[in-house]
């Protein structure tokens, strides 16, 4: 260590503080329709998702952000998040843990029914928790989310009870996912063919038809009483309809809206909004998302990142701010921590980033790398300084693969040799499950900073049946364990916040990430709609308080 | 000889040859549908796992095994060929790993959008290459080059560069067409331009040359001696001469029409065979590349058994052979 | 029928004696272009001294000027020298997928075209299912089992254009086979493998060359769909495909990132038909 730690903890945590009060500042949907006199009713929005089309429209088969998007327009959660973090009602009126941290009670609101008609009450309750749990189910995401939880049983019509198998100080942030939504215990009855063409939930919308590979239709829910409690109005919702397209062409995605022939589409590239600050027609929604920040892990289970000089000197000789301020042409800002800048317990460190190519240099030679070969690059005992790193074509856009050009680029100047293997996700997976490869950026949605427990504890390395294990960067360090598995734990907010704080700067100041910026995701959107935001827990739209200006 | 006999020989002529290529058709079947099914036992991975959403979607090892159960994976190689085979026999194409669907109602769905979007372009092609043979056989041997000039450019266009700059000009800069299908006709305006376009420049050189040959012919000048307009001639005479090469292209353009469909559907965000092909294709679904695969495989083969026919019953010569 | 054999019949009838020869301009435009295309190819450096791989992020998204005539792409790298580095592989990818279509073109149709009817019955009814697999279909099937890439792409084009050659060089050896000298030489007392070496081959490579020349622009086109659908070569590799997959991302604020690419690839396409026409045609006068 070159500095003493904990001046370096203090003053990173005080960097993180400050740029987080400013981004949650700028975090709100900018809206710039301000004067635009009293919401309209009726009308069809179109939406034209660039996502893949999901292939079950109930997120708790399988659990993707596809179907996160759709399904926040007809399904609802128990709890959700509000802009600064903190867990509101939503399905759920109130809720207790007892004083061991194994069982909680939710109070449900009384007065809601599923759009099939069924009473919304703990009975329906249990029966999702029990349907998530279910292996036939096929739950992925939900069912990781309730890892910690036993059972969960009606005590009377309006409370149902939580039973874990020890505490979970995340369990709140995971009911607020829109993977583990209500369902009408009705619906679930049916076949899963059947439930993943039409679930019933309370939403302020239901899906009326879903023409594969075409579009879905919604229709607003007349019988609607059941906002989260940050939303802009009560009652039914404005819009009439809400046609859901899939157009995975960006091009023809943002000429589909610039022509109006759709209202709001997703998955919008740098380019087509800074085109899109610039006209009057369309506006631009910029909402990143919650969990981990995009970063680049490396690999620190094998050489050459095995050895933390030689990480820091490759992250010292990357020059990501240049990169990102090109391609993203001022869409997207640099992050410096583990975690999204929606996070209130993020820790930011700038100081740790700086790109310093002497730096670098010094460090590689520190660390024995100090020859080099013909064409430039480090050896060291005969090896070329070389970092494997796959590509996922389908995780990451192109604007994030043209970074990873650049940082190949720049880092060639200090001589590490990145040799970018752009693949498809079966092979990527693939390269990851045999641990071939050196550095790698994997995106991961989670709400709240129990994300670092999945990204960063080791029990993370051990890979599940598929082969795949989230602890990407193969951190391996006891005291991170220790930090990570204690928060986990912790209930009081304070406490768990200070133990997140320190584990994500020995994560940051251990070298195993290069932090590039938040998860991108923006919307562009006609004028004339009006009212439109994301919902704070994985910021999916709702299409609720949105209306037609025309 | 008998009349009747003559009569059946004739009869068995034409059907002869159509029973053996009926059986023929039948053999082509049963060898595409082993080369599929055989061909994806090579691919590297557990397709329990495919079904589960692929390696990240770390699926328990309960499903993975109820999964395995479900679909069979568990038996042998050879139970599971002759399963298949016995499935396709009955028309069931089986139940796709990743859209949660069985295959057979998912892809006959998307027949629709691309005979659509096929056999308008097939349409569009023929009277762009009608009319740019007609005008260039007649226009002396400027109006011939740039003819054939036209047609080369426009026979090597790749569909994907075409499309992409036809949304450009047309939606982006001009603002005049929809780059997407909203339902309407002028959504398919581009989708069929992009697939009529290279297809006119390959009919339009083979059109007209034929009909170089057709003027040139004996019937083309005693035609001309009877006093028939050069547009009577052109149009009564050469054409329906040059239509029978124009027949037997029709299996190629079919070929050439899906290729180009999988780049369209895809671009143009239409329904149909060639985005549901390629989805599969990244997706490793094997069940709806076999399933996109057979639907084609029929559909040419009916295609060129229609040709066939057609041919035989334009050209008399045809049926002695 | 093929792409392949609409354009070689095509060819054969362009270059029947008594039509007017009509590619002079553009056999000459060709020629030069094919030049141009081959010392790109060969030696880049002549034609563009820059690093196609050098990045410049202060200059990205610049539209066509004096100093990048085509332009520059997402980080500020020239899309002309990109374009020009690129055709070393697409010329390569396409002469590859040519070699491995018109291979195992001349091994299924010698095969079918001198061994006997038995041998000819059952290479036809494989032909026939190859043909099942209309154009990108077999190359598609091929990328599921072996997974996208180039070399996999390649080799799939190839593939999927085999049994085309296959077809034609059938035919063309049953044609040549019942020709005069042959069957004189078949008097003579030659045997079979003599006559397939002296007599048919010789007569059946020269438009085998034009076949491939022919056939070279369609692979080309065919392996940078394949690149372009994201099953073939990746960017930062300056395959003509890729560099226009890159492109299409842009194509609302850069069109020259994916217009000059693409115009590169039809011009080669162009070129190899101009050219292959007229090699047909010289060889048919000559």
């Amino acid at each position: 260590m070159r500095r003493p730690a904990p001046t370096r903890r203090l003053l990173a945590a005080t960097t993180g503080i400050v740029a987080l009060g400013l981004l949650v500042a700028g975090c709100t949907p900018t809206d710039p329709n301000e004067p635009v006199g009293e919401p309209r009713n009726g009308g069809t929005l179109t939406y034209a998702s660039g996502d893949a089309e999901p292939s079950c429209l109930d997120p708790h088969v399988g659990g993707n952000f596809p179907q996160a998007l759709v399904s926040a327009q007809y399904l609802e959660s128990l709890v959700s998040r509000d802009d600064a973090g903190q867990i509101i009602p939503w399905l759920a009126e109130s809720w207790t843990p007892s004083d061991d941290g194994l069982t909680w009670d939710f109070t449900l609101r009384g007065d809601v029914t599923f759009t099939d008609g069924t009473a919304f009450d703990a009975a329906a309750v249990q029966a999702n928790i029990a349907h998530l749990q279910d292996p036939t189910t096929l739950s992925s995401t939900g069912y990781l989310a309730l890892g910690k939880v036993a059972s969960a049983t009606a005590v009377s019509p309006t409370v149902v009870r939580f039973t874990l198998t020890e505490p979970d100080s995340a369990l709140l942030e995971s009911l607020s996912q829109p993977w583990l939504a209500m369902e009408s215990p009705a619906a679930l009855e049916r076949s899963q063919d059947e439930n993943c063409a039409s679930p019933v939930g309370t939403g302020p919308f239901i899906v009326q038809s879903w023409v594969k590979q075409n579009a879905i239709t919604l229709v607003r829910n007349d019988d609607y009483v059941s906002p989260p409690a940050d939303a802009g109005h009560a009652g039914p919702a404005y819009l009439d309809e809400v046609i859901w397209r899939f157009i995975p062409d960006s091009a023809s995605r943002y000429a589909a809206l610039q022509s109006g022939e759709v209202d709001v589409i997703d998955n919008a590239q740098p380019d087509t909004i800074v085109q899109a600050e610039q006209s009057d027609s369309i506006e631009h929604l910029d909402s990143p998302r919650p969990g981990a920040a995009n970063r680049v892990e490396l690999n620190s289970g094998r050489a050459p990142f095995n050895d933390v000089r030689v990480r820091e000197a490759f992250i010292r000789s990357a020059n990501v701010d240049d990169a990102v301020s090109s391609l993203f042409q001022g869409t997207a800002t640099r992050s410096y921590s583990a975690l999204s800048s929606v996070e209130a317990t993020a820790v930011s460190n700038a100081a740790l980033f700086d790109y310093d190519p002497s730096a670098a240099a010094k460090l590689l030679d520190a660390a024995g790398w100090n020859e080099s070969d013909a064409e430039g690059y480090r050896v060291k005992d005969g090896v070329r300084l070389s970092v494997e790193f796959p590509v996922s074509t389908n995780q990451s856009i192109p604007a994030e693969q043209s970074v990873f050009e650049q940082i190949q680029a720049t880092a060639k100047e200090t001589g590490f040799e990145v040799k970018l293997a752009p693949m498809d996700l079966s092979s990527w997976y693939a390269a990851l499950a045999s641990n071939d490869y050196d550095a790698v950026s994997a995106p991961y949605t989670k709400v709240g900073p129990d994300v670092l427990r999945i990204l960063y504890h080791s029990d993370s390395i051990v890979p599940a049946p598929s082969g795949y294990f989230a602890n990407l960067a193969q951190v391996s360090d006891p005291e991170i364990d220790a930090l990570l598995t204690t928060a986990a734990r912790t209930t009081d907010a304070a406490e768990r916040n200070s133990l997140y704080a320190d584990a994500q700067n020995r994560i940051l100041e251990g070298f195993y990430i290069l932090p590039l910026y938040d998860q991108q995701n923006h919307f562009l959107l006609r004028s004339n709609v009006v009212g439109l935001r994301t919902l704070p827990t994985v910021a999916v739209p709702t299409l609720y308080d949105a209306w037609l200006n025309r | 000889m008998a009349e009747p006999v003559n009569r059946r020989r004739a009869v068995l002529r034409v059907i002869g040859p159509m029973a053996a290529r009926l059986g023929g058709a039948v053999f082509v079947l049963w060898a595409v549908a082993s080369i599929t099914f055989f061909a994806v036992r090579l691919i590297p991975g557990d397709p329990a796992q495919a079904v589960l959403g692929g390696p990240g979607s770390q699926a328990s090892p309960e499903a993975l095994a109820l999964v395995r159960n479900e679909y069979g994976f568990d038996q042998s190689v050879l139970v599971q060929y002759l399963a298949q085979l016995g499935r396709l026999a009955t028309g069931d194409l089986g139940r796709s790993y990743a859209l949660n669907q069985d295959v057979g109602p998912l892809v006959l769905g998307q027949l629709g959008g691309t005979v659509l979007l096929a056999a308008l372009a097939l349409v569009v092609a023929w009277l762009l290459a009608l009319a740019l043979a007609a005008w260039s056989t007649r226009g002396g041997l400027v109006a011939a080059r740039v003819g054939s000039g036209l047609e080369i450019v426009a026979a090597a266009l790749p569909h994907f560069w075409l499309a992409t700059s036809l949304i450009v000009v047309f939606s982006i800069w001009l603002g005049v067409l929809p780059p997407i299908s909203t339902g309407g006709a002028t959504g398919l305006v581009l989708p069929v331009l992009t697939l009529a376009v290279p297809l006119a420049g390959f009919l339009g050189q083979v059109l007209r040359e034929s009909l170089l040959t057709a003027l040139e012919s004996p019937f083309v000048l005693s035609a001309r001696a009877r006093g028939e307009s050069e547009r009577g001639v052109l149009w009564t005479h050469a054409l329906r001469h040059a239509s029978l090469p124009a027949i037997s292209l029709s299996g190629w353009a079919f070929g050439s029409l899906i290729s180009g469909a999988i780049v369209v559907e895809t671009i143009f965000a239409r329904p149909g065979l060639g985005r549901t092909l390629l989805n599969a294709v990244t997706l490793r679904d094997v069940p709806v590349v076999i399933g996109v695969v057979m639907i084609v495989a029929v559909a040419y083969i009916l295609m060129t058994l229609l040709t066939d026919a057609a041919s035989r019953l334009v050209d008399p010569r045809l049926r002695l052979a | 029928m093929s792409e392949l054999e609409v354009q070689a019949d095509f060819a054969a009838r362009a270059g029947q004696p008594g039509r007017p020869r009509r590619l002079g301009v553009a056999e000459t435009a060709a020629g030069v272009l094919a030049l141009f295309l081959l010392v790109s190819a060969v030696a880049p450096h002549l034609v563009a001294p820059g690093d196609p791989l050098g990045i410049d992020p202060l200059s990205a998204f610049a539209p066509p000027t004096r100093a990048h005539v085509f332009g520059t792409d997402e980080s500020g790298r020239d899309i002309f020298t990109r374009v020009v580095h690129g055709t070393q592989y697409s010329l390569v990818i396409g002469a590859a997928a040519t070699a491995i279509g018109l291979g195992l073109g001349i091994v299924l149709g010698t095969l079918a075209g001198m061994l006997g009817r038995v041998v000819d019955f059952t290479v036809n009814r494989f032909l026939e299912v190859l043909f099942a697999f209309p154009g990108l279909l077999l190359a598609l099937l091929f990328i599921v089992i072996f997974g996208p890439g180039v070399a996999t792409a390649t080799i799939a084009v190839g593939l999927s254009t085999a049994p085309g050659y296959a077809r034609i060089i059938r035919a063309q050896l049953i044609t040549v086979r019942s020709a005069a000298f042959v069957e004189a030489a078949t008097v003579l007392g030659r045997t079979r493998w003599q006559i397939l070496l002296r007599h048919i081959l010789p007569n059946t490579l020269a438009p085998l060359f034009v076949l491939a020349t022919l056939g070279i622009g369609q692979a080309i086109v065919w392996a940078a769909t394949l690149s372009y659908l994201g099953l073939g070569a990746e960017p930062p590799t300056a395959e003509w495909g890729a560099l226009l997959s890159a492109g299409r991302t842009y194509i609302t604020s850069a069109w020259w990132m994916s217009f000059f690419p693409g115009l590169f690839i039809v011009l080669t396409a162009v070129t190899a038909t101009v050219l292959g026409r007229s090699i047909d045609s010289r060889m048919r006068h000559a």
